[in-house]
């Protein structure tokens, strides 16, 4: 029952000679950023038993994202710097990982918006040739993806671009004493369930367990959300797969509601015993718990990957 | 009536969740009491089909401590039997007769049985029942119901449970229960390599509604499993006596070769047990499975006590007519305020569902009312009923799933 850490966002360093079709045909070719290749192809690291490690990377760029990138939409929402910073954009950047997963951010009207796949209106266009040249950026690495599209707003990647980023770091990762803000508090923890919302949706497309356990789990809505009128996502199970989003269900099969802000902060980030929560009154779970018990197990299994 | 408040249960969980995890672990931890505050959580007094919270609320009982409690509550027949015992000894440098005396009494009362081995859980005999099916056959598949349910150890979990690795599951195949073509396709999958089949002889999962064997069914899984050599295992450690005392394959006309028991076996005292075929035995006795409990001579008495006293009052008899005066009533009463209960499974431990909100969330407040009202109902799994349940038992739960009905309605 926990998300337990996100992964930070790093900053977005445009490579210097970005788009330049030598250098990337020999990017292509040596995929020199992904060092797992050399590898041994089964991996029993992290607990990630069974998977290869294309398969743990593949996993890992799906989460980055499918379900950390998605949160920028959320941060404009809620975090009024962010809104300042994104008043004046106007841009679209795609983000594209050869043979592997695809999502877009797009920054106009004051507005920021996300989506998986792919987007006819991005002004950028990122390519990483796979997903551990993903991965590594979203840890930090300096090695760049490759623009293919947008040559002319690479400063705005260089410059503007990693101060959302940041802000996205700040409240997915905060540093000691940022809890005790109430305002932080309940912006870190809106963005915490919607991570493990898209999260869960991400690893059940591309993880194997995950995937066994939603094809065991019957059809039906999960609302999680925090009070009566806090944040809310909801998960939705069905033989043609699963389907997340924000906000309240008008009649869910079944509800996990934490009593307020400092329980869902408390049991999303795994401080504290999600069951003994519910003993104690401070998580109420109502209707199909078998949707509950499956979700909770996939978001468990976040962790694998984000830490 | 007022509904039941728990302020010392509820004070007791939170002190519990300070050095016990989760508060109360397993299948008796607060999750699936839903709404929680409906439960209490801790008793310490129990008596024929009652038992007492820590608040003095009382209940009629329809978990039976999730089975076990087949004769009521400290059953005095059985209490002084186990006494007696452990007046002479309980666990010892060497077995008691008990021992014999409990496995020739299985042997007597269980059609298929040549002999019985003892321990503790339910899931030491499903586990040993699993390792002998393996001996017998050299081969490594495992076949089981999807939804089955055969105790915690891992190879019985679903995948993604904490503390499983994927290898845990390699060799388990699930199949739907009633579905004579996927256990033949299972079969052909893996040819000469399905050691065993096991399953409950009847399903009873939680949440769902619990499913009878389809006519001959068992008789074609027996035959199938036969021509394949594969150890056919009956999990009868909910089920069993509760329906005949020869193992519920007797009352659905089949032989399996393993049956393991607990619950009901001991009245609460722990013990379980696998009995099986002679064709068995040598498989069996070179299986190496122990515990440091497995040979106390107390719930083995006690073990004797409970199965001749059932087999004294026919307890199977009296376990139907106490359920199916309990589902009658409630389908009734459920129908005089606009609602259908759906009764599935044996009526000795059925498993009850009101079939106007798929969600289960009716379900759920309506059972939470019943407890609050002193009848123990759980919204998730089969009930129990004992053979210390009384026709007044009866009456006054229906008389509270009445009052229970109206309370749900008002909220509504």
């Amino acid at each position: 029952m926990t998300c337990r850490e996100v992964i930070p966002i790093h900053p977005i360093t445009p490579m210097p000679h970005a788009g330049n079709p030598r250098l990337v045909r020999a990017i292509l070719k040596n995929a020199p950023v992904c060092a797992s290749f050399k590898l041994p192809a089964k991996a029993c690291r992290h607990g990630l038993e069974g998977l290869s490690i294309m398969g743990v990377d593949q996993i890992k760029a799906s989460l980055n994202l499918g379900a950390v990138l998605q949160n920028l939409a959320e941060l404009c929402r809620l975090d009024p710097e962010s809104q300042k910073l994104i008043r004046d954009w106007d841009v679209c950047v795609q983000f594209t990982v050869f043979a592997g997963p695809k999502a877009w951010v797009e920054f106009r009207g004051g507005e920021c918006r996300t989506g998986l796949g792919t987007t006819a209106l991005s002004d950028v266009h990122l390519v990483f040739v796979t997903p551990g040249h993903l991965n590594a950026m979203f840890a930090g690495s300096a090695i760049p993806p490759i623009p293919v599209k947008g040559f002319k707003r690479l400063g705005f990647l260089k410059n503007e671009f990693p101060r959302i980023t940041a802000r996205l770091e700040h409240y997915l990762k905060p540093g000691p004493g940022m809890l005790d803000d109430p305002a932080f508090l309940a912006a870190n923890t809106t963005l915490t369930l919607h991570t493990a919302a898209n999260a869960l949706r991400e690893l059940v497309k591309t993880e194997p367990t995950a995937g066994k356990i939603a094809a065991g789990t019957p059809t039906g809505r999960l609302q999680l959300a925090v009070g009566s009128d806090g944040p809310a996502a909801w998960v939705s199970f069905s033989p043609n797969g699963m389907e997340v989003g924000r906000g309240r269900l008008e009649h869910p099969d079944a509800t996990m509601t934490f009593r307020d802000i400092p329980v869902a902060q408390g049991v999303l980030s795994g401080k504290e015993d999600g069951l003994a929560a519910i003993g104690r009154g401070e998580v109420v779970i109502w209707g199909m718990l078998p949707l509950i018990d499956s979700a909770t197990l996939i978001m468990d299994r976040v962790e694998r990957y984000l830490a | 009536m007022t509904p039941y408040e728990y302020p010392k249960s509820t004070e007791l969980l939170a002190r519990a969740s300070k050095v016990i995890p989760g508060g109360i672990y397993g299948h008796f931890g607060p999750p699936p009491y839903v709404p929680v505050s409906a439960y209490p959580f801790w008793s310490d007094r129990a008596q024929g089909a009652h038992f007492w919270d820590v608040d003095g609320n009382r209940f009629i009982d329809y978990m039976c401590a999730y089975g076990p409690m087949i004769l009521g509550y400290a059953n005095p027949v059985v209490d002084a039997a186990y006494k007696a015992q452990m007046e002479q000894a309980d666990s010892n440098s060497l077995c008691s007769p008990r021992m014999i005396e409990l496995a020739e009494l299985m042997v007597d009362m269980i059609p298929i049985a040549d002999w019985a081995f003892f321990a503790k859980n339910g899931a030491d005999m499903t586990n040993l029942a699993v390792m002998t099916a393996r001996a017998a056959t050299n081969r490594k598949k495992i076949i089981a119901i999807k939804g089955g349910y055969h105790g915690t150890t891992p190879w019985m979990q679903g995948p993604g449970h904490h503390g499983l690795t994927d290898d845990d599951l390699n060799h388990i195949i699930r199949i739907p229960f009633n579905d004579i073509v996927a256990l033949e396709r299972a079969i052909s999958q893996y040819p000469n390599d399905v050691a065993g089949f096991i399953s409950s002889p009847y399903h009873h999962p939680i949440f769902t509604d619990n499913e009878l064997p389809a006519p001959g069914y068992w008789q074609q899984v027996q035959a199938l499993l036969k021509k394949n050599g594969i150890v056919f295992i009956i999990d009868d450690v909910r089920a069993g006596f509760r329906v005949n005392l020869g193992g519920t394959c007797e009352q659905y006309g089949f032989k399996p070769d393993l049956i393991a028991f607990c619950k009901a076996i001991g009245n609460g005292y722990p013990i379980s047990a696998l009995v099986g075929t002679e064709a068995l035995r040598n498989d069996v006795s070179k299986v190496f499975h122990t515990g440091s409990y497995w040979f106390s001579a107390g719930p083995m008495a006690a073990a004797i006590a409970t199965l001749t006293e059932l087999r004294r009052i026919d307890g199977p008899k009296i376990l139907r007519e106490t359920g199916e005066k309990l589902a009658k009533g409630m389908i009734d009463v459920a129908a005089s305020h606009g609602y259908t209960i759906k009764v599935s499974g044996e009526p000795s431990m059925m498993y009850v569902r009101i079939t106007d909100d798929p969600t289960l969330m009716l379900q759920q407040a309506w059972c939470g009312e019943c407890t609050r009202r002193g009848a123990f109902f759980t919204s998730h799994h089969n009930w129990f009923v004992s053979t210390a349940h009384t026709d007044e038992d009866i009456q006054e739960t229906l008389r509270i799933c009445d009052e229970a009905f109206k309370a749900v309605k008002k909220t509504a």
